[in-house]
């Protein structure tokens, strides 16, 4: 564990800025909105504004990105296919715990079952992840439902903690530590320890008055959606908002479903593009032959909760899939964020408790 | 920052959006969470806008037809082909024509009219005839003087009763119907007249499920209701408006028996909704203006009935038409019609022309031009200018083969270049600054992202290129000095120029010194004299279905089929959707409800033979709750054969969304 001062501490994006491209939340002025964007020079980085718009997700996997590339030549049969994906070794600097349970998931999703993925695993492997705690909540934060906040306790290479005048750097891996022993870091002790702990426990008080968009007591409602226990009319009064624009699954830092499209250029070459899709829509699990057993909206929706809440996907994530950021209910335009549809079914339980 | 602040580019809306620019190339979109509209929304569309503006399906040199094929030349050879042809021209008001595209910018659209109007002395400018637009612009202009949305979009929150008449919105124009679902989880009553149980219809408080066909009926019937039970704002009718005896007196004839059964409605129904907004403090009439809009006299009873319910004019108040496309509002406030100059300034208005004269230093012809159907009909025309369309106007391909020369602007490729003689490539939204001016008359820039593709110039320069050809001199550098020549020219965007344009979410017009950050919404003391009721017909004959046609046949559109898909199909999750549709229903579907279904003997994709007096199609069932018994809805987007059997219908066609078309349903 070691010390940086408040003062020095993006010198540690300046560090990595030699061996990575360095990506951190940065403030885009016109429309007063945070990215995680890959910045030319580190003073650009804040680490204190609000959470980027887009998970870190859109770095290790994009909204659309080039796979390969092939041509075919007709007359001399010939197939030329190559790689497109070459992805450069990249530092997440400064990302949220929120996110960072996102990557896990991620990880999990894309590396941890049978199929590994590789163009995944080719971003995942050259990831550098600078963690950040959140001394307080946003207002649309609930972290601290899902177990994803407001510090990380796993999955980061460096975290690090606003202690007042020095930032606490605890390193979670190998390369982490090596970082801060060649930038000749002061090590921390057990006071530290301590007072980032209160830094926590303060941060988590602060959710009854600053995290006041969004409260989602996912516990009981992981039990209903699990089994399936709650009406058909509550899907339908979901399903029924549902606008089926897919914006809850591109900001959700754990969504990991896409789409695969081969697109025949003009010059005679194809390129295989992936790019995010969502369960919201109606074409994402139509089969061949026409049968769709997700046609309806409400079975939709109900699929993307059960992801998200039920204990069996939490099994292959380790976690819930939801980790607590809010942004499904910044985007949605219909009503039914993440946060809602459990209250939603909260109400619906207790509704039946008391006319049983 | 690799993420660049912009406008969407698809619907009227005009949402707000960041696009992730990367070495040139467009790899994302997010919503803009501060945009007064669109806070941190889009729809399936918006979300997709980069796999739009990434397709290489572009036009990428100029082109002549030479020996029927068209060969790629420069820039210059081709400009001076086209003008030779079009100096050519005898008799401009006859025989040449321009056709807009409700998608170019403000600055493209202006200096196409100019060139039509000052270069080649034809007034002959229309843009696709989104009639619905141009009938609500009409009789908001009749009523107010003012030819916008009356309310703002960014007061929806602010209306405690909120009117839907006809439209899909939610599919339509998504944002906007989300505003409205927002303002109602948040306690505003909404009420939604329509024949069909669209989404925004299953969300609302009432859904006045009406006859399809008897929407003008039930409005006249709620006016009348407000009045006889003096439910209407007298303060408000006394001292602001004119005229309200005469609409008041065409009220007369609609007794309420025949209310009821014309319309299927019970007159509690009515009245109760009616109550509702007579008690409301503010409230929002919202109807689609696009090509399935609503006919004139449906749009004056949705005006009349809110000018006597008191709620135009004031904050969280307004008559609003729904915009479908990016900058339908703004092509007709930069005069892209036979008779209007920009602003509505009508060819007519003596003092209008001198100032057009003046700047321009040339005449504006005097005669009203026509829009490009007439001219087609009139079969004088020898030569059309057309920018980026491949829609309706491909359905006149005999037509258009038979004219000596067609000139094509546009970014993409395009069905509509084999029709033409001269291509001319112009840059994408993305490659040039732009304004947009989107339904609730917000005129927003839009800056260069990126840069054009090898040699490809952006339109307002192609057009200045030809008008120096032809010997005109236009010294614009930038786009910024065409909207500094609109605002000279026009009242309504006076105040605005490029350096106001800071920050997010546009300016909307009337911007003036009055209003040097424009106005939100319709200010009663700018209206000139007093607002008037605008005259309606007392003619409340539903559409008759008799035993041999025993269905009502609906018109409309679906969300991702829009258009005739000239822009979805360059996507691919929207492209996917819209096929998987067409895989269900690969020739288009007609959606009857269970009963008719049992009926008919149909089960759910079997084929029926749809027949009309007029004419018959194919096509296969989609069963449904969404329609009545005895009703029955087309959406319209596929073109091949939908298209051609809607043809026959063209006049019933002209009364928009209304447009009812009696038919007999058989099994094949």
């Amino acid at each position: 564990m070691f010390l940086i001062k408040k003062n020095d501490v993006l010198k540690l994006a300046q560090e990595l800025e030699k061996s990575y491209s360095v990506y951190g939340p940065v403030v885009e002025k016109e429309s007063g909105q945070t990215f995680l964007a890959k910045v030319d020079n580190v003073t650009d980085i804040d680490l204190n504004a609000p959470i980027p718009s887009l998970p870190p997700k859109n770095i290790l996997f994009p909204q659309i990105e080039k796979i390969i590339g092939y041509k075919y030549d007709q007359s001399s049969k010939n197939a030329e296919i190559k790689m497109l994906v070459v992805p450069e070794a990249k530092a997440l600097f400064g990302i949220r715990s929120c996110d960072l349970a996102g990557v896990q998931c991620l990880d999990r999703f894309f590396m941890g079952q049978e199929f590994v993925d590789d163009v995944y695993l080719e971003h995942r492997k050259k990831t550098f992840i600078v963690a950040n705690t959140c001394t307080a909540p946003f207002a649309q934060c609930f972290c601290a439902c899902t177990d994803s906040g407001p510090s990380a306790k796993e999955g980061y290479d460096l975290n690090l903690t606003d202690l007042g005048d020095v930032y606490l750097v605890e390193a979670g891996s190998d390369k982490g530590k090596e970082l801060c022993e060649k930038m000749g870091l002061e090590k921390s002790d057990n006071s530290h320890l301590d007072a980032k702990v209160k830094v926590v426990d303060k941060s988590l008080d602060l959710f009854e008055e600053k995290a006041v968009e969004n409260k989602a007591w996912i516990s009981r409602v992981m039990n209903r959606i699990t089994t399936g226990f709650i009406k058909p009319e509550i899907w339908e009064y979901i399903g029924d908002q549902c606008f089926e624009c897919g914006a809850c699954s591109f900001v959700c830092p754990s969504c990991s479903c896409f789409n695969i499209e081969d697109f025949n250029k003009q010059n005679g070459t194809t390129e295989r593009m992936r790019e995010w899709d969502s369960c919201s829509y109606e074409g994402y699990t139509r089969m061949a032959g026409d049968h769709n057993p997700r046609k309806p909206i409400e079975d939709r929706r109900n699929k993307r909760f059960f992801c998200k809440l039920s204990y069996s996907q939490s099994q292959k994530y380790l976690r819930p899939g939801c980790v607590g950021c809010g942004r499904c209910a910044w985007v949605c335009p219909g009503d039914i964020g993440l946060p809602n549809v459990v209250t939603y079914v909260r109400r619906e339980i207790t509704e039946r408790e008391i006319n049983e | 920052m690799n993420y660049k602040p912009g406008i969407c580019n698809f619907c009227g809306t005009g949402c707000g959006h960041l696009l992730n620019v990367d070495n040139g190339e467009i790899n994302g979109v997010f919503a803009s969470r501060n945009h007064p509209v669109s806070k941190g929304r889009l729809c399936v569309r918006g979300w997709h806008i980069h796999e739009l503006v990434r397709s290489d399906d572009r036009i990428t040199a100029p082109k002549i037809r030479k020996n029927g094929k068209l060969e790629s030349v420069s820039y210059d050879e081709a400009i001076s082909y086209a003008v030779e042809k079009m100096k050519g021209i005898k008799k401009p008001s006859e025989e040449l024509g321009f056709f807009a595209s409700p998608r170019s910018s403000n600055e493209e659209n202006y200096l196409l009219m100019k060139l039509a109007r000052s270069v080649f002395k034809t007034n002959n400018i229309s843009i696709e005839s989104e009639s619905g637009q141009r009938n609500s612009l009409d009789v908001l202009y009749k009523g107010t003087g003012m030819a916008g949305m009356l309310g703002s979009l960014d007061e929806i929150s602010k209306a405690e009763f909120i009117f839907v008449v006809g439209t899909d919105i939610t599919k339509q124009n998504p944002i906007v119907g989300s505003e409205i679902h927002m303002a109602a989880r948040n306690g505003a009553t909404v009420v939604t007249l329509c024949s069909r149980k669209s989404q925004i219809a299953k969300l609302s408080d009432m859904h006045l499920q009406c006859n399809a066909g008897s929407k003008k009926i039930v409005l006249a019937a709620m006016a009348k209701s407000l009045i006889e039970n003096k439910l209407y704002d007298a303060d408000f009718v006394q001292k602001n408006t004119e005229g309200f005896e005469g609409f008041a007196n065409s009220l007369g004839s609609l007794s309420d028996s025949s209310v009821e059964s014309l319309t299927g409605l019970s007159l509690d129904d009515i009245n109760s909704v009616v109550k509702k907004l007579s008690q409301a403090k503010t409230a929002m009439a919202f109807f689609s203006s696009g090509i399935s809009g609503l006919d004139a006299d449906t749009i004056s009873y949705i005006y009349n009935l809110f000018v006597v319910a008191g709620k135009i004019g004031k904050e969280g108040c307004g008559v609003n038409p729904i915009a479908g496309i990016a900058n339908l509002q703004g092509s007709y406030d930069m005069g892209a019609a036979p008779d209007l100059l920009t602003g509505f300034q009508s060819v007519k208005d003596q003092d209008a022309v001198k100032k057009f004269n003046k700047a321009w230093g040339s005449d504006v012809p005097a005669e009203n031009g026509k829009d490009v159907y007439e001219l087609l009909a009139a079969k004088k025309l020898k030569g059309l200018v057309v920018v980026d369309h491949d829609e309706i106007i491909v359905r006149q391909g005999d037509a258009l083969k038979a004219l000596d020369f067609v000139i094509y602007f546009g970014a993409f490729n395009n069905p509509f270049t084999e029709y033409a003689d001269v291509v001319i490539p112009i840059g994408t939204y993305v490659e040039s600054d732009g304004t947009f001016t989107n339904t609730d008359r917000r005129v927003q820039l839009s800056v260069k992202k990126v840069e054009p593709i090898d040699g490809i110039q952006p339109g307002w320069k192609v057009y200045t290129m030809v008008a120096d050809k032809a010997g005109a001199k236009w010294n614009y550098n930038a786009p910024a000095a065409v909207m500094a020549e609109i605002a000279s020219v026009t009242p309504t965007y006076a105040g605005i120029s490029y350096d106001k344009f800071k920050g997010i979410g546009g300016i909307q017009w009337p911007c003036n010194d009055k209003y040097p950050q424009g106005c939100k919404r319709l200010a009663l003391d700018d209206v000139k004299g007093k607002v008037k009721f605008v005259p309606v017909t007392a003619n409340f004959k539903g559409p008759e279905k008799n035993d041999e046609y025993p269905f009502l046949l609906m018109t409309g559109k679906a969300q991702h089929f829009w258009h005739q898909n000239n822009l979805m199909r360059r996507t691919f999750i929207p492209m996917r959707e819209y096929n998987a549709t067409l895989l269900l229903y690969p020739n288009g579907y007609i959606e009857i409800s269970p009963a008719d279904a049992k009926n008919i003997q149909v089960r759910d994709r079997w084929p029926v033979k749809v027949v009309s007096p007029h004419g018959s199609m194919k096509v296969t069932v989609k069963i449904t709750d969404d329609v009545k018994s005895e009703t029955a809805y087309v959406p319209y987007f596929i073109q091949n054969m939908v298209s051609e059997f809607l043809m026959e219908h063209k006049e019933l066609l002209e009364q928009g969304e209304d447009a009812i078309i009696p038919v007999r349903i058989e099994k094949v």
